[in-house]
């Protein structure tokens, strides 16, 4: 066996330029997808994470139904001690309590219709940037504060400043009128136009008293960075609320916000469209290699087998140099492609006009590939399929061959 | 041949008129019912029941109504809400938060809103006469339901009507009385269905005492509104319908 590598090995080297043409096509191949599938998911990546890092978190608790009927009166509730039980069974701290209502907003020239979005004010900020990003006065201090803060767009179409009143106008849970008058203690810009535009956040437990909620809630929401995580967290709070309250459920990011999973997925299928093709053509020109060395050697072959080789194990030779010559281009392919990856996972990439698209997906104006396992290996390991099976063909044209009129070959 | 164009153009004069007053008649019902419905001017006392498959609230309330234009609207109980309110003028509506003590002014565009967390929306409640201006009614059918004649008519909103319907089909008899009134979107979906029933005389005309707006696509969920007391052609101090009042009743 030894043996027949080595043969297949120096059979390789026989043509250097052509085998070394042969694997730079591959090794370029390679190289390209890794580059590419790697900037892909990172670019998925980012998108995951800005949208669940803005506001909508990884994962949700929510009564079983909200998610497609929001409404006011699908709740959790005991909502704060039940987040409480989750911080302390999961040991995950980014963990906030929301509640979610609508209401008219007026102040006194102009009223608009907006989400009004209860909060932990002690949490809120483990699991979205929003009150990180505000721009003049201060986040909300207590749960209980007479306070609120709104999106900058929401602010200018009000033409309100710090400290000006609000009128909140609104259902309640048991349908009486939920009214407050609170002042602006804070404006974000979240850079999310329709968060902007259309949210207010007040402290969680003035939102319970105006909207006669008790101690309910809308969501219990919870935030992690490696959206790889998803599924095993979930049916760890499955587990936590199973044997609670059956009609609460773990909702993900991806039922939240299925047009960013299916964005995903399109791009992500259109992605590999392209690069079948790339590795069509890749296939199609080692064929045509290993097509070649197999027929100049057509008397080298009629030589083996009036020897006594079996045709088969000369077939075996011929896939086992394709095999080699394969490897060794997809090795040193995919390390320049994760090099790559890396240099820019480093140093960023960018490009003219991509902060106006990132923006759109809350993104940063930066990409950075992602290296994993999948981005690595995923391409190179479907090149060495196509290749092996177009090494199939002349492996098994060798059968055919009849050794005397193979040795009278020229 | 000069004969039969002078036939076919009287022909098609003689048709022209009949769809026009065909029109006319099909407005005029409605303009009647809705005269009919709230009067010169009315006062009237109604609760409100909304329903859901898991709870129900009852609402209190009294109306003022003048014109087709101006409405007050206030809440006599549960105690929570009692003194809320709400003032309709022509296109503008205002609500009263009495726990706040602010008037808010409701946005035209939010008058596709649930009212008060009922199965009405505001427009519902505020335009009652839109459907006379910015419609194009077609009598439909003419049948007898309990020995009274009926209309079926069609009301289509013209293009630059402010609404989101595709057409409303209203049932009315020929006492005036709005029996039914069925709201399509614009693919011709029904969405949801106001019912009147309780059809009593009071002073010389025929009102509807129960009226209940159902949501097609949730059976368990409406809304009823059971008049308790009605007054027609009352005469109101001239402060009734500003905000003043929505605000300090007295």
């Amino acid at each position: 066996m030894n043996t027949a590598w080595r043969f297949a090995w120096r059979n390789i080297w026989r043509n250097k330029r052509r085998t070394v043409l042969t694997m730079c096509a591959i090794g370029f191949g390679a190289a390209l997808i890794v580059f590419s599938v790697g900037l892909q998911l990172g670019q998925y990546d980012l998108m995951i994470s800005g949208s669940t890092r803005i506001f909508q978190g990884l994962i949700q608790v929510q009564k079983r139904g909200y998610l497609n009927d929001a409404r006011m009166r699908n709740t959790i509730p005991d909502a704060q001690s039940l987040a409480k039980k989750i911080r302390h069974e999961t040991a995950i701290n980014d963990i906030a309590v929301r509640a979610n209502g609508f209401a008219l907003v007026s102040s006194k020239e102009r009223t608009y219709g907006v989400a009004v979005i209860g909060v932990e004010t002690q949490y809120e900020s483990y699991v979205s940037i929003i009150p990180g990003l505000i721009k003049s006065g201060r986040y909300l201090s207590a749960d209980n504060a007479n306070e609120m803060v709104i999106g900058r767009s929401l602010a200018k179409n009000l033409k309100v400043k710090l400290g000006d009143e609000l009128t909140i106008l609104g259902s309640g849970r048991d349908g009486s009128i939920a009214a407050a008058v609170l002042p602006v203690t804070g404006v974000f810009e979240s850079g999310s136009r329709e968060l902007d535009r259309s949210m207010i956040q007040i402290p969680i437990k003035t939102f319970q008293e105006t909207f006669s909620m008790q101690t309910h809630a809308h969501a219990i929401v919870l935030y992690h960075q490696n959206s790889a995580l998803l599924e095993p967290i979930k049916s760890q709070l499955d587990g936590i609320l199973m044997p609670m309250n059956e009609n609460l459920v773990a909702v993900g990011w991806d039922q939240i916000q299925p047009g960013i999973k299916e964005s995903i997925e399109l791009d992500y299928s259109s992605g590999w469209f392209i690069y079948i093709i790339l590795i069509a053509i890749i296939t199609f020109s080692i064929m045509n290699t290993f097509l070649m060395s197999v027929l100049e050697r057509t008397r080298e072959f009629g030589i083996m087998l009036a020897l006594g080789f079996k045709p088969l194990n000369i077939g075996k030779l011929v896939m086992m140099e394709a095999l080699i010559l394969t490897v060794f281009a997809l090795t040193i392919g995919t390390l320049i492609g994760i090099s790559v990856n890396y240099y820019f996972l480093i140093n960023g990439l960018t490009f003219e006009g991509m902060e106006e698209i990132a923006a759109q997906y809350n993104m940063p104006a930066t990409i950075t590939p992602q290296i994993s396992l999948e981005s690595s290996l995923l391409g190179p390991v479907t090149i060495l399929v196509f290749t092996l099976v177009a090494a199939l063909y002349p492996a098994l044209k060798i059968r055919k061959l009849k050794p005397v009129e193979a040795m009278r070959h020229l | 041949m000069r004969h039969l164009v002078i036939q076919i153009f009287s022909f098609l004069l003689l048709f022209h008129l009949a769809v026009s007053s065909q029109a006319e008649t099909a407005a005029q019902l409605i303009r009647q019912a809705m005269d009919n419905y709230r009067g010169l001017s009315s006062y009237s006392e109604a609760s409100m029941t909304i329903h859901r498959p898991d709870w129900e609230r009852v609402m209190s309330m009294k109306v003022w109504t003048q014109g087709l234009d101006k409405s007050l609207v206030r809440i006599t109980a549960p105690i929570k809400d009692k003194n809320g309110g709400s003032l309709l003028i022509g296109d503008n509506m205002w609500s009263y938060a009495p726990k706040i003590n602010r008037v808010i002014k409701i946005p035209s565009s939010m008058s596709n809103q649930s009212w008060m967390g009922s199965d009405f929306s505001n427009n519902d409640i505020a335009r009652a006469d839109e459907i006379i201006n910015n419609y194009t009614h077609t009598l439909l059918e003419t049948k007898k339901i309990n020995n009274r004649l009926t209309y079926i008519i069609q009301s289509v909103p013209n293009e630059d009507a402010p609404v989101v319907w595709g057409k409303e089909i209203i049932t009315i008899n020929d006492h005036y009385v709005l029996l039914k009134h069925e709201f399509y979107d614009q693919d011709n979906i029904l969405i949801k269905t106001l019912t009147a029933s309780e059809i009593k005389k009071v002073g010389d005309k025929y009102i509807s005492l129960k009226q209940r707006m159902q949501k097609t696509d949730h059976a368990n969920e409406w809304t009823e509104v059971v008049t308790t007391v009605v007054k027609f052609n009352v005469t109101f101090n001239k402060n009734t319908f500003t905000l003043s009042n929505l605000r300090n009743p007295r």
